[in-house]
């Protein structure tokens, strides 16, 4: 891309246009070596638009069918119509076939947002085969968002084994379950019950059963996490009634604080050590050690991105 | 041997072969009720094909509502205009109900509306026009199709979430038991069900959950005395297709009445027989009904009436027939006539209704019925343990069925293991003059007519009384919030005039709306050819020359929720290795832009099949025009789309037009790949 066109683009996306917003995240996507170069041109140009880290990293995740779309869709809606001066963008990640490759993206179909508003930015991903929670361009787009919104929402695939990749993501996680799921029990086994930041208990719409299934996760989070000075909280919300939803906001506005430098720095060692895990495999961590480890790496590049620029991979790439 | 004409002399001897009546006198059967799915353009348009078909010999009417009054919009809502009177008759208000049942005794006439989500109005419509003409309400025949479950499964014209839904389908049972005790409130629908894919054991065992699950519901909420319950079990009806494995089809009708025999003893304990009686009308098959040489489509048409009318045992109450061009367009007068014909033919000129049931003692046909039923109940056990039909909706199961049979079916039409008459077995053929005419063979809406009908709702709203509207809205609302019934406030409602869309957003703003789940994730297509190998590849090749997956957005615009097409498509392009945002129904082309936009997708796939392409197309490249992506993000549309449609749709800039032709879907998803790939410039080959 030329300087000015790339100009353009930033500036577009800056005041949150649509368009140029949505061709940004692409440039972000593109998991290729040979665009990392334009990624940390564009990171350079926005940080020299004064679009510095600002946003808040939400992540929520749950099992499929705790309503987790519709409940993230909802709540994005609501904190824009609510405050006029703040601005979310939502990254749902969705599974990919592991044998076309393809995927259906169909977290949007949950919520009807609101035509044009500008604060409000809805992206879909596909997990692109990754086994955690999120996908192999998760941290590289939410690493541009963040310059542009308040809040950034990422929805997760669902559960599994690495929700830990979310906890390194997101400055505050959300474990989204429906009553009479059963599932904490599993979550517990599972050593998941000690990840989140609260539990949201969704589908309360359903009386009897939601009080039920209160009390029950309750007992399960003191069992799974005995001695916590403050336990963590436990939401209960409808998505379709709304209740509960100004609750889940206010808690957020609540930790609406920013990683250190300290804190960003280990964000990007893990995912750059990710990144060289998933595109050159144990070879390429070897080869990044040689090169000083990431930490070395990240301490003499300015970014992220420009670290994944000055790695230097193995000579044949494997493919 | 006694003739029918020689009263008075007892037989001596009944004839297994021979009716008789009650004094033993030999008999034939009456026919079915005659009908034609009928209603377009505007109400004064529509009731003048309502008393030419009369005249013609149909015995019973078959109401088409456009989509807007199924959906609950007036026609001026910015959402209906394109689609006012395409598919059906917009009715707006209590006059134009007047308007297109005029000359039409209603007493005398055995109505059948196609009208779910928003049934209850509807009928308080039809009620109050009986009420202001002064004719007898407890005469009222006829049916509301009100069936919201095939609705979420495979229609898609709902409105509110399950629990209200089956709330006014509750109610109208209730009201109807003692004010209009020939009425049908509902109408269990397994027809649209086999639309959507249903093999017959899915028809089956769907239709019966969900006819428990509307009388449990009723059972339930303890307002039908115990002892009147039964009546209530007797009121139950079905619409049920019928596809052209005829023999299969007969079987499986017969499995209904003795499994529906069952039900209504064993689980509802209803002694009198005559309450267990699986009562039914059939519309027959759309889904096997080709474009392509479409005068084949008159034979199979044929075919399939019989298989609801050859056992007597099993032989449908009503029955309406396509009509042979109706994967081109809306039929024409002409077209609805011959097929009436059929029914004619079939009842009075053939010796059908002259014999007891002819497949009794067939061991062939008892052990096929008999295996229906047993699958059947395997199924219905199973949502059952769900928690019903109900929960089955809710949690996607039934959805995810559906999609998979789809997938199965499209999948065995591109394999050639189910063969298609000049769809992928004997192609060549003469072109039909039947399509030569001066209107080509197909029908078009008179865009003057939805002008009259604007007209008329503007001129209801100015001249009826502003005080009574309010008051009946206000009373509507608080009756939906307090639980009591809603028939009586919505005939006030139709009386004071309110209009279609006031009726349903006061319920709305009490009930929420409703996003059903789509069914389409975790789907697998069962097509495996080197074609899909060489889309893939290209995919894959376009992920290492673009840095992304190729992504297409997958949009239905407007009203129209007939969602079948879209998610075949959908599911075909996640298998050949697209990412595919599926967006669902019933959207507007700026949330179909928008998600485009946002998504930065390469191409836009558009679904239309409610004859609005042109309208909604133009919508869609204009608005992304308006976002700047407008030269980057190509549109392909897909629906019934006339020929002649077709030119101008590539006017607006569509880049590729599909049709029912288009059923090889790898053809399909490998032109869709040559947009994707020209867009990007990334021409692989």
């Amino acid at each position: 891309m030329t300087a000015p066109a790339l100009d353009d683009l930033i500036a577009g996306a800056i005041a949150l246009e649509k368009w140029p917003l949505a061709r940004l995240v692409r440039l972000f996507e593109d998991a290729r070596p040979e665009a990392v170069p334009g990624k940390a041109a564009a990171i350079a140009a926005l940080e020299a638009h004064g679009a510095l880290p600002r946003a808040t990293v939400a992540g929520f995740t749950g099992t499929p069918g705790s309503g987790k779309s519709t409940l993230v869709g909802e709540l994005a809606a609501r904190m824009v119509a609510r405050d006029p001066a703040v601005s979310v963008a939502v990254l749902a990640i969705d599974p990919s076939s592991y044998r076309s490759g393809g995927s259906i993206l169909g977290d949007r179909t949950r919520v009807h947002f609101p035509i044009g508003e500008r604060r409000l930015y809805f992206r879909s991903q596909p997990s692109d085969r990754e086994l955690g929670g999120i996908g192999r361009a998760t941290y590289p787009v939410v690493r541009v968002l963040e310059r542009l919104f308040d809040y950034v929402f990422v929805e997760t695939v669902g559960i599994g084994q690495s929700e830990i990749e979310v906890e390194r993501l997101a400055d505050r996680v959300y474990l989204v379950l429906q009553p009479l799921g059963g599932d904490h029990i599993q979550f517990m086994k599972a050593g998941i019950m000690e990840v989140p930041n609260a539990f949201i208990l969704n589908k309360c719409d359903v009386g009897a059963a939601a009080r039920r299934s209160y009390h029950a996760l309750r007992a399960s989070i003191d069992f799974a996490r005995p001695g916590e000075a403050t336990p963590p909280p436990i939401f209960r919300t409808s998505a379709l009634s709304g209740e509960g939803l100004d609750d889940v906001l206010a808690d957020l506005a609540a930790h609406r604080t920013l990683r250190d430098a300290a804190g960003r720095r280990e964000r990007d060692r893990y995912f750059l050590e990710k990144w060289v895990r998933d595109e050159y495999g144990r070879f390429g961590l070897e080869l990044l050690e040689r090169q000083g480890g990431a930490e070395a790496l990240l301490a003499r590049a300015a970014m992220f991105e420009a670290a994944q620029a000055a790695y230097r991979p193995p000579v044949a790439p494997p493919g | 041997m006694s003739s029918p004409n020689d009263p008075g002399q007892a037989p001596a001897e009944r004839l297994p072969h021979r009716l008789y009546d009650a004094d033993g006198n030999p008999t034939k059967d009456r026919p079915w009720i005659f009908r034609t799915y009928a209603g377009h353009s505007s109400a004064a348009a529509s009731n003048a094909l309502y008393r030419k078909n009369l005249a013609a010999g149909q015995t019973g009417l078959s109401v088409a509502f456009d989509l807007p009054t199924q959906t609950g919009y007036s026609s001026d809502h910015p959402l209906a205009l394109p689609e006012v009177g395409k598919v059906g008759v917009p009715i707006n208000t209590i006059d134009d109900m007047h308007q297109l049942f005029e000359g039409i005794p209603l007493a005398e006439m055995n109505t059948s509306m196609t009208i779910n989500a928003t049934a209850m109005w509807l009928l308080a419509l039809y009620i109050g026009v009986a009420r202001e003409r002064g004719e007898d309400v407890r005469k009222l025949q006829g049916t509301t199709q009100n069936d919201i479950i095939k609705e979420y499964l495979a229609r898609g014209t709902y409105i509110f979430p399950p629990e209200a839904s089956l709330r006014l389908i509750a109610e109208m049972y209730e009201y109807c038991l003692d004010n209009l005790p020939k009425w049908n409130a509902s109408n269990i629908c397994s027809y649209h069900l086999q639309e959507a894919g249903a093999t017959p054991v899915q028809e089956l065992a769907f239709a019966l959950a969900n006819a428990i699950g509307v009388l449990d519901t009723i059972r339930e909420r303890g307002v039908v005395p115990a002892n009147r319950f039964p009546e209530v079990v007797g009121r139950i009806s079905f619409f049920v297709n019928s596809g052209i494995r005829f023999i299969e089809e007969m079987c499986k009708m017969r499995a209904f009445v003795e499994l529906w025999d069952e039900i209504t003893r064993d689980r509802y304990g209803v002694t009198d027989p005559k309450l267990r009686l699986f009562r039914y009308g059939v519309q027959v098959n759309s889904l096997g009904l080709t474009e392509q040489q479409p005068e084949n489509n008159a034979w199979r048409i044929l075919i399939e009436a019989l298989g609801v009318t050859l056992s007597r045992k099993a032989r449908c109450r009503a029955l309406q027939l396509p009509a042979w061009n109706e994967a081109l367009s809306l039929p024409r007068p002409w077209d609805q006539q011959w097929s009436l014909r059929l029914q004619q033919i079939l009842a009075y000129e053939t010796d059908l209704l002259e014999y007891p049931d002819i497949f009794d003692g067939s061991v062939v046909i008892e052990s096929k019925v008999e295996e229906l039923k047993r699958q059947a109940r395997e199924e219905i056990a199973r949502i059952e343990a769900m928690g019903g039909i109900r929960a089955a909706v809710e949690s996607g199961y039934l959805k995810s069925q559906l999609v998979r049979s789809m997938s199965e079916r499209v999948s065995k039409i591109n394999s050639g293991e189910l063969v298609i008459v000049g769809v992928n077995r004997w192609t060549d053929g003469l072109p039909s003059p039947l399509l030569t005419g001066e209107d080509g063979g197909i029908f078009k809406v008179d865009e003057a007519e939805t002008r009259r009908t604007l007209e008329a709702l503007a001129a209801v709203k100015a001249k009826r009384d502003p005080a009574r509207v309010q008051a009946a809205l206000e009373a509507l609302e608080a009756a939906a919030r307090s639980g009591a019934n809603l028939m009586e406030p919505s005939i006030e409602c139709a009386l004071a005039r309110v209009t279609t869309g006031e009726w349903a957003d006061t319920l709305r703003r009490v009930f929420g709306e409703y996003r059903p789940p789509t069914g389409v994730e975790g789907q697998r297509l069962y097509v495996d050819s080197d074609r899909v190998a060489e889309v893939r590849r290209r995919a894959e090749e376009f992920v290492r020359r673009t840095g992304h997956r190729p992504r297409i957005v997958v949009g239905k615009p407007g009203l129209d929720g007939h969602s079948n097409g879209a998610e075949v498509i959908a599911v075909a392009a996640r298998h050949c290795g697209f990412d595919v945002v599926y967006s669902g129904i019933r959207l507007t082309p700026e949330e179909i832009v928008q998600s485009a936009v946002e998504e930065a997708a390469d191409v836009v796939g558009l679904s239309i099949l409610s004859g609005s392409h042109l309208d909604l197309t133009r919508q869609v490249i204009d608005g992304l025009r308006a976002a700047g992506a407008g030269d980057s993000i190509p549109v392909i549309v897909g629906g019934i789309i006339p020929k002649d449609d077709h030119e101008a749709l590539r006017a607006l800039g569509v880049r590729q037009v599909f049709t029912p032709a288009d059923f090889d879907l790898a053809d399909v998803m490998s032109r869709i790949m040559d947009v994707v790939e020209e867009q990007a410039g990334v021409r692989a080959r």
